[in-house]
């Protein structure tokens, strides 16, 4: 874990990204709270703060006695919300930063697509 | 999920499985409070049989009463009372500050204190007992020696020899525990006020005794009384510490 | 659910000195709790005193709903591991081991002899023959083992080193999650801590200045990073808990930036940072990084 950022947040965050990677698939089991509270070694009433984040935005369900599952379509909600955020995380940042730098708007977009080439070929 | 029952309340122990748990906890480590006295006792016993049989040779056979009769007073055992007294000093000093760390109250830990040195009491009482009635049988170990039948101890009656080593180790077992609750409630200072008061306890009485011309009153008392009527007596010094003890030990906190 | 703990107007006197001064607070059933504070500041004194060591000059303490003074039904459900704890001269740590489940009722002398292994503590070897480390663990083991539903760890790994204190840290939280109970840990590592705990009582010169959700208290704070000028105008606004600089350069803690405040403070060049738990309450207690780190 990070410091200095809601152990929670990173909690779901985590949880997400298997989600999205597909190691988390539709109508798995995740793992319990206490599993992990003790694997990321933090408190069990954070990890459940994470994990009821998660049931909250509909993502996980709760199946009683059983445990926690992964709802069907949260794949997508995830990467909407993702790429909602993206733009605040990482566009924004580069714009700024780009305009510090006195580099063009036209430049910046010539970047980009340098990029996305090499990582193609 | 496992239990989870186990971490809840349960119903309080008895108050007196608490008190015995106290004594069995004074009791565990055998060996400083209940072996090695002992092992102390054999070498003095041996020391003093080389003593004796060197003695014996060198003195003539015309000397030999006279040389018992010196023998009569002999000390050598009276380690062992000094040793409990530190016995329980430590069990007050140490065992107290560790008995609270195992979540103890104070009283309990009065209480089954004042069981284990009953018991530790009883303990060398009889072997004492016993090893004065070996030695009278044996004519003082077959050279009229004599380390625990010794005259300011001793009784005929096998019984009584035990009351009165009982009681004498009762006296230096609160004693000590008195001592150590000065102590342990006050510190080194309480340790300054307790000796100086004790000692101008002492000095005032050798003073009142000696300008009264007393003494030969004194003698007398301990002659009148004899070894059992001096050891009954001591019940009330014993008792008193007990009872001092068990209310400065009341208050008292584990210092670091 | 009331309580494990209720303290109120606590104050402990030594001569002249209030080493708790007017306390009080509460203690939820099976959290675990951080109670930090500098050496000195008092933690050890209010532990021996919820635990009915030491006696209070005024104020009330409830323990499981009673004064834990003399107790029997109130202490027999807590376990106080300090890092001072005597022992009686000539214990082998056996001794400590075999005598335990007399007092502690949930003891599981199984999980103690799997901590024994852990530790790599040598059960006969007497007491006061241990290394610092090796006393260290004796006790971590007991309050462990012991499963009161109420267990105080004072400063309990002085002197284990980092591989000892993770599995300290490992045992205590899995057994939690099995065992839940009420844990209250004093330190003064509260880095390494920091993600176990729930709740969060700060004791500075005998008085809790902060008592909060440890995840509250995290986001309660973030330090602003730029051009003294900028910074200073953007933090007048704010309330200040720490500022340091250097050259033109300053460095300010603030309380909790709403959302439109950090976009504004983004807008305005400046770094935004997080606080650490430690470098919050350093600041809050108002002590350089190096003093806390160093009082054990």
């Amino acid at each position: 874990m990070e410091e200095g950022r809601p152990i929670f947040h990173q909690i779901a965050e985590r949880i997400e990204n298997d989600i999205i990677s597909g190691s988390l698939p539709e109508e798995a089991q995740v793992p319990s709270t206490n599993e992990f509270a003790t694997f990321y070694r933090i408190n069990p009433a954070t990890a459940a703060k994470g994990v009821n984040l998660l049931v909250d935005a509909g993502i996980l369900y709760k199946k009683r006695g059983i445990g926690m599952f992964v709802n069907e379509g949260s794949r997508e909600i995830i990467l909407k919300g993702r790429r909602k955020q993206f733009e605040a995380d990482y566009v924004r940042p580069l714009v700024l930063e780009a305009r510090k730098l006195g580099i063009p708007e036209s430049q910046l977009a010539e970047m980009i697509s340098a990029i996305t080439k090499e990582d193609i070929a | 999920m496992t239990t989870l029952t186990e971490t809840t309340h349960r119903p309080e122990s008895a108050t007196l499985a608490r008190i015995f748990n106290v004594t069995r906890l004074h009791l565990i480590n055998r060996f400083p409070i209940m072996v090695l006295p002992l092992l102390i006792l054999a070498f003095i016993f041996l020391v003093n049989y080389v003593i004796w049989w060197l003695l014996f040779d060198a003195v003539g056979v015309a000397d030999r009463q006279d040389a018992i009769d010196g023998i009569q007073f002999s000390g050598a055992s009276s380690f062992i009372f000094i040793y409990m007294l530190v016995v329980a000093v430590q069990a007050v000093n140490l065992t107290f500050p560790f008995a609270l760390g195992f979540s103890v109250t104070r009283r309990d830990f009065y209480l089954g204190t004042c069981v284990a040195f009953v018991l530790l009491s009883a303990y060398y009482a009889a072997i004492m007992t016993v090893m004065a009635v070996l030695e009278r049988v044996t004519n003082g170990w077959g050279l009229g020696g004599s380390m625990f039948d010794v005259v300011y101890f001793r009784e005929e009656n096998p019984v009584l020899q035990f009351v009165l080593f009982l009681l004498i180790f009762l006296f230096f077992f609160f004693i000590g525990a008195a001592t150590a609750s000065v102590y342990v409630r006050w510190r080194a200072n309480g340790m300054y006020v307790f000796f100086a008061f004790l000692t101008l306890l002492v000095i005032g009485f050798v003073a009142l005794t000696t300008f009264a011309d007393n003494w030969p009153a004194v003698g007398a008392w301990f002659a009148r009384n004899g070894a059992m009527g001096v050891a009954l007596w001591s019940l009330v010094p014993t008792t008193l510490a007990a009872i001092t003890g068990f209310y400065l030990m009341r208050r008292a906190t584990p210092k670091n | 659910m009331s309580p494990v703990v209720e303290v109120s107007g606590l104050t402990k006197r030594f001569g002249n000195l209030n080493a708790v001064d007017d306390v009080s607070f509460a203690v939820e059933e099976n959290t675990i709790y951080g109670l930090l504070g500098r050496n000195g500041a008092g933690k050890t004194t209010l532990m021996q005193l919820l635990t009915g060591q030491d006696f209070a000059t005024r104020g009330q303490i409830r323990v499981f709903g009673e004064s834990p003074v003399e107790a029997a039904r109130v202490l027999q459900n807590l376990c106080f591991i300090k890092e001072s704890q005597k022992y009686p001269d000539e214990f082998m740590v056996k001794h400590v081991l075999k005598s335990a489940p007399w007092f502690f009722r949930n003891w599981d002398a199984d999980f103690a002899e799997r901590l024994v292994q852990d530790f790599r503590l040598p059960t006969d070897r007497r007491i006061k023959k241990l290394s610092r480390g090796q006393l260290s663990s004796v006790g971590v083991i007991v309050g462990l083992a012991s499963r009161a539903p109420l267990t105080f760890f004072d400063e309990p790994y002085l002197g284990l080193d980092a591989v000892a204190r993770q599995i300290f840290y490992d045992r205590l939280l899995e057994d939690y999650t099995q065992h839940p109970r009420t844990v209250i840990l004093s330190t003064h590592l509260i880095d390494e801590v920091s993600n176990l705990l729930e709740h969060v009582l700060v004791i500075d010169e005998g008085r809790i200045i902060i008592d909060q959700n440890a995840e509250d208290l995290r986001m309660s704070a973030t330090t602003v990073v730029g051009p003294r000028g900028a910074v200073d105008s953007f933090v007048a606004s704010h309330s200040v808990v720490h500022r340091e600089g250097v050259g033109g350069l300053a460095s300010v803690t603030v309380e909790a930036l709403s959302p439109a405040a950090r976009q504004k403070a983004t807008a305005a060049g400046l770094e935004l940072s997080p606080v650490s738990l430690q470098q919050l309450i350093v600041r809050k207690t108002d002590t350089s990084t190096t003093e806390f780190e160093q009082s054990a």
